[in-house]
């Protein structure tokens, strides 16, 4: 139908449409109009990507010149095509409603593991011999070499691109993964260099959070985006972390090991080189003079998104003559590595920031700082000329090189942690050098800063405002909506004591408690009777979950929960987690039930859907928290502190409480939907918890389901199971759902008004 | 530890929390709502009328109950499988009541396994005495609705066409322990047409909706044990006929009931065919008895298919009362009280009207209270002052 957002015509594929998304397609609206950046919590299953993209698409037709571009950031592969399909469907029913054919081009950009159409090279298994075989097969002086000696391996698809390609856009259309790989092989082009040409002039493109805010590839990908593009974060409930892990750097003694390899194999072809063709090192040493001077008139003039990674100041200034030549820089990373060896070889934990580290490595191995910032640069610049055809073989010592740079360029916002050894094992030594980002605004930061509107979006957001202090942005809206229902579809149930009135918690001094543990194994033996189906129970770790699970079986709990329905368990591996999960969700087919016992931040509880009877339950055993005693969390928690004012206990909890709700929000998956979410820790009664969860499941938590014994939850849910099992007429007409008629009665409207919770 | 007073305590947690929807009025009374409730319970009923459609008239229903260890459950009183069995009695005597021409059977699934309790047969008797023998069965083990579904599968497949094949689930527990793949059964009872419905005592199972979305049945799950009474009740009218079973003339004999005097001297007590095979209980020598047109057998009850030719024997009046379910008697409109002008007497028990609503049939424009109305839906079904102003009703 065609809506009126606020003055603007929306068409809207769907013939009704639910009230919480029409409130969401205004906030998104004011968001636009005020070319601002926003954050909008909405539950899952509610048509949060359908009302994102039909408000930016009728923005971007009514106002072409105002918004000219909507960049779709989603998690994983299934997710962007999810996107797509949707997307494929509003611009269809454009096309049925006006009667023309758009011109719209919408695309989806995935590594070259999902998009290769090369028989020999799509069919190599990890996403990193893809990309260095490709590599190997379209790099520039390869196929130079080609010319002369046609012997050498080049890759058909992308002579074929290269040569035609560039010439003719893209034709109109929506394109996902499949759709470009057929487009590819009808032409016989490459559609992963087609895709990643074609996204400069596309009106929607759909890719992963790492092409914008990783800076290696945000560098090769998307610098060139136009800048009234709006971007929107979809599942971005843990885009901090994106954030700074995409900043950090971890090295071992294994890439140390590499990196001298690495470093070796330079030093190898610089020597041949040199009685080949010295000129090419002539060459390159004559660039570096003139310095980086391009990348300095396009950052001025705007046409690029930065690099955090390439900081400003050394745009300006030519390469250090240090290590300008070729063997001088060779030198150079071996000095380089042996100092980062020597600080390896630890006995006991070293802390410190990167100035301290810098000074320590002038004094001892005399590097400078002005080199080292330069060293990222230096090294593209060095392997281009060598013309090193697999660059997969070089990561180590481009990850030395990138830390190098970092850890000079930034003096605040970065810790360095040495540990000899893992805390659990003391006995074995593997010592790790972490360069921590603790400050998620230094990616996040040049996007923020070049697109005129960045939407962060997801099921659970809360408590909201905290992500603009993390990320430290300024957002025009902050909204958080309700699910209007037509029946209370969730059920939340805090438990807080057992039925021997024992508190349970998973709180550090009562985990190894025995009563605690029996009382969670009676609560999952006690739900395993009365749920049907699928029961998913989330454990706060992988450490947690395996001592609870030993003396469950001691204590012969493991044996009766069997009579009642099998058990999975998540573990580390992931073929053996996606084996279990394959199962799990074949024994809740046939009517044998099953329990999946799985860690909350695993991959269960991040990217797995539980619609249905895949999960009429979610059991969370204790609160979630991080690993407390971890160096790396304790200096991101200070620096919080220190920087943005944010108590060290109010993060971690905030943490905790976006986890659980990540983990319980997988059951409800849609309106249809229903499920229990049990939180079996006696501290999720206090407000503090409680207030953190997102509105949506807040709302339905009473007084009466605080702090239930096991008993009383069992009572509570047999009766909710039982309610929720009665037909559900499709009576939401009017009230959840509404048609066009409905939505514009006055009454509605105020209701409407009443769903977005500004913050 | 501090109780808070709101929150339901165990033993309460069974119980409707109807206190919830009372409503003082005006006066700060709660009759009024407390008397909406009760009304409503009493009208709960509702007509569905299914207008003029092909019903499966002949019925061969099997009854499958879980008798496993989740039986044992105390939430329906005194436990699940008592409150069953009682409501189950209740119940065939009803199906045998409305549906005097099909046949039932019994299934109990334990353990894995599934076993019948009584076969496919058409008097109500046996099926209430084994039912009341049942009683004392131990609930253990799982259930096996695969199991339990083809063993019904097996002596329905060989029901004519014409008739339809029923199968109802009482299924209580959670899990099914099945040796093989459902689906692959589901499709099967799909092919042969069989309708299979499930009551469920705890919780909607994914396995039954699927099972009961691809046969064309229906699946419900109990809030309460009145609520249970209800969807017992559902099963007991037929259900439309699918349009694609088979339509044909049946051969049915009316067999005559003939006592032969003591003083006739060629009469002898003879044995009846239908207790030949089931041995020992009740009395087996009549002297009188309904003979089969066609071959003579000799039945003491009706209906029933002959042992010895195979012709379905009825009564008259049998047939007469499935009659009903193809006419079913239009629902009385409800008026409220007060906009009602006339004598307030209810038609049928000549009682004063007192209730909120009166009732007014749609042909003879006749008032009935609430409880006659009920009466004449569900038992008469037909409204006496219709029959009353017409001197010859029509013929059945």
């Amino acid at each position: 139908c065609r809506l009126n957002i606020d003055g603007l015509l929306v068409y809207f594929p769907y013939d009704y449409i639910y009230p919480e998304q029409y409130s969401y397609m205004l906030e998104l609206k004011r968001t636009l109009d005020a070319k601002g950046h926003g954050a909008l919590e909405m539950p899952s299953g509610t048509g949060k990507t359908v009302s994102l993209l039909s408000l930016i698409v009728a923005y971007q037709r009514a106002f072409p010149l105002e918004v000219t571009k909507l960049i779709y950031c989603s998690r994983t592969v299934p997710e962007i095509e999810k996107v797509v399909e949707e997307l494929r469907r509003l611009i269809d029913f454009y096309e049925k409603e006006t009667g023309e054919r758009s011109s719209f081009l919408a695309l989806a950009l995935s590594s070259r593991k999902n998009l290769c159409v090369h028989p020999e090279v799509s069919s190599l298994r990890f996403g990193k011999e893809v990309d260095g075989k490709c590599h190997s097969l379209t790099a520039s002086y390869i196929r130079a070499q080609r010319h002369s000696d046609s012997s050498v391996q080049t890759c058909r698809f992308y002579e074929e691109f290269d040569a035609l390609g560039r010439q003719v856009p893209l034709p109109a259309g929506i394109y996902n993964l499949d759709d470009l790989k057929s487009f590819g092989r009808r032409r016989g082009w490459c559609p992963y260099y087609l895709a990643r040409y074609s996204i400069l002039h596309a009106n929607v493109v759909v890719y992963s959070y790492h092409y914008l805010l990783d800076p290696k590839i945000a560098d090769l990908v998307s610098k060139e985006l136009a800048k009234k593009s709006v971007v929107v974060f979809d599942e971005a409930h843990n885009i901090d972390n994106v954030c700074i892990d995409s900043m950090s750097v971890n090295i071992t003694r294994r890439t140390l090991d590499r990196t001298q390899s690495n470093i070796e194999t330079l030093q190898n072809t610089i020597q041949r080189i040199k009685d080949t063709d010295a000129s090419r090192l002539q060459e390159e040493y004559r660039r570096l003079v003139e310095g980086l001077k391009e990348a300095n008139v396009a950052r001025e003039t705007d046409v690029y998104l930065s690099n955090p990674v390439l900081p400003d100041e050394i745009l300006q200034e030519a390469v250090p003559g240090s290590i300008r030549s070729a063997e001088h820089f060779v030198g150079f990373l071996k000095r380089l590595l042996e100092y980062l060896k020597s600080r390896l070889r630890v006995q006991h934990v070293v802390q410190e920031s990167p100035p301290q580290f810098l000074k320590d490595a002038f004094e001892k191995v005399c590097i400078d700082r002005k080199p080292l910032r330069f060293c990222a640069e230096r090294l593209r610049s060095l392997l281009r000329t060598l013309e090193i055809a697999d660059i997969a073989d070089f990561s180590a010592v481009t990850l030395i090189s990138n830390f190098a740079t970092l850890v000079s360029t930034y003096s605040k916002g970065f810790t360095i942690i040495i540990e000899p050894f893992e805390d659990r094992t003391p006995s074995i030594a593997n010592p790790i050098l972490h360069f921590s980002c603790m400050d998620s605004s230094i990616a996040i930061k040049p996007v923020f800063e070049r697109f005129q509107t960045v939407i962060i979006t997801s099921g659970t957001l809360s408590p909201l405002d905290i992500y603009p202090k993390i990320l430290d942005f300024r957002p025009v809206t902050m909204a958080s909506f309700t699910m209007t229902l037509a029946r209370a579809c969730l059920c939340p149930l805090i438990v807080g004591r057992g039925n021997d009135q024992v508190a349970i918690s998973s709180k550090f001094e009562t985990r190894e408690d025995i009563a605690v543990i029996r009382n969670y194994g009676n609560l999952l033996l006690e739900m395993s009777s009365v749920v049907p189906d699928g029961i998913v129970a989330f454990f706060t770790s992988y450490q947690y979950m395996e001592n609870i699970v030993a003396s469950w079986y001691e204590q012969g709990i493991l044996e009766n929960i069997q009579r009642n329905k099998l058990i999975f368990i998540e573990t580390q591996d992931a073929a053996e987690t996606s084996m279990a999960l394959e199962k799990y969700q074949e024994a809740c087919e046939n009517g044998r039930g099953a329990i999946l016992l799985s860690v909350a931040r695993g991959k269960v509880s991040e990217g797995i859907d539980f619609v249905h009877h895949f999960g009429r339950a979610v059991i969370m055993f204790g609160v979630p928290y991080v690993y407390t005693q971890s160096r790396l969390l304790k200096a991101r928690l200070e620096y919080l502190r220190d920087q943005f004012q944010i108590r060290e206990n109010d993060f971690l909890t905030f943490d905790a409480m976006r986890h659980a709700a990540q983990c319980v929000g997988r059951v409800i998956r849609g309106k249809t939907d229903y499920g229990l979410m049990i939180f079996a820790d006696k501290r999720y009664a206090r407000a503090d918890k409680r207030g953190k969860l997102p509105r949506w499941i807040q709302e339905h938590i009473t007084d009466s389901s605080l702090n239930l014994t096991i008993d009383e939850t069992v009572q509570l849910s047999k009766h909710f199971l039982r309610d929720m099992a009665q037909p559900f007429k499709e009576d939401q007409l009017g009230l959840s759902l509404l048609t066009l008629d409905q939505l514009q009665s006055e009454e509605m409207l105020k209701k409407i008004a009443q769903i977005a919770h500004q913050i | 530890m501090d109780e808070e007073p709101e929150r339901a305590k165990r033993w309460e947690g069974g119980y409707e929390r109807t206190w919830e929807i009372l409503k003082e009025d005006e006066s700060g009374s709660l009759k009024a709502t407390v008397e909406n409730i009760l009304f409503k319970a009493k009208r709960k009923r509702v007509f569905e009328p299914h207008g003029q459609v092909r019903l499966g008239m002949m019925r061969h229903l099997y009854v499958v109950v879980d008798t496993s260890r989740t039986m044992e459950d105390q939430d329906l009183k005194p436990n699940r499988l008592t409150s069953t069995l009682k409501l189950l009695e209740y119940f065939v005597e009803e199906y045998f009541d409305q549906n005097p021409i099909s046949q039932m059977g019994i299934i109990t699934t334990k353990n894995k396994r599934a076993e019948k309790l009584t076969d496919l047969a058409g008097n109500p008797k046996k099926h209430i005495a084994d039912l009341k023998k049942a009683k004392d069965t131990t609930c253990v083990g799982e259930p096996s609705l695969y199991n339990s579904l083809s063993l019904a599968m097996q002596t329905l497949r060989h029901m004519p066409g014409h008739a339809s094949r029923e199968v109802l689930v009482i299924f209580s527990s959670l899990t099914t322990c099945d040796p093989a793949n459902i689906y692959e059964l589901i499709k099967s009872l799909k092919a042969l047409k069989i309708r299979v419905s499930v009551i469920g005592l705890s919780a909607e199972v994914r396995v039954c909706t699927v099972l009961t979305r691809e046969t064309g049945g229906t699946y419900h799950v109990i809030l309460d044990e009145s609520h249970y009474k209800e969807l017992l009740q559902y099963h007991v009218k037929p259900h439309p006929a699918s349009s694609s079973s088979e339509c044909s003339l049946i051969r049915m004999g009316f067999p005559q009931h003939t006592i032969a005097s003591t003083c006739d001297q060629d009469s002898k007590p003879s044995f009846s065919m239908a207790h030949l095979d089931s041995s020992g209980s009740g009395p087996s020598l009549t002297l009188g008895g309904y003979y089969c047109p066609q071959c003579r057998a000799k039945y003491t009850e009706l209906p029933v298919e002959c042992k010895v030719c195979g012709l379905t024997l009825v009564s008259a009046p049998h047939l007469a009362r499935s009659f009903h379910h193809l006419f079913p008697l239009d629902p009385f409109t409800e008026t409220p009280l007060q906009d009602y002008q006339g004598e307030k007497f209810c038609q049928g028990c000549q009682g004063e009207l007192k209730d909120q609503n009166v009732y007014m049939c749609t042909s003879c424009q006749s008032v009935f209270c609430v409880e006659c109305d009920l009466f004449i839906h569900e038992s008469l079904h037909c409204c006496p002052s219709c029959i009353h102003s017409q001197p010859n009703p029509p013929g059945i």
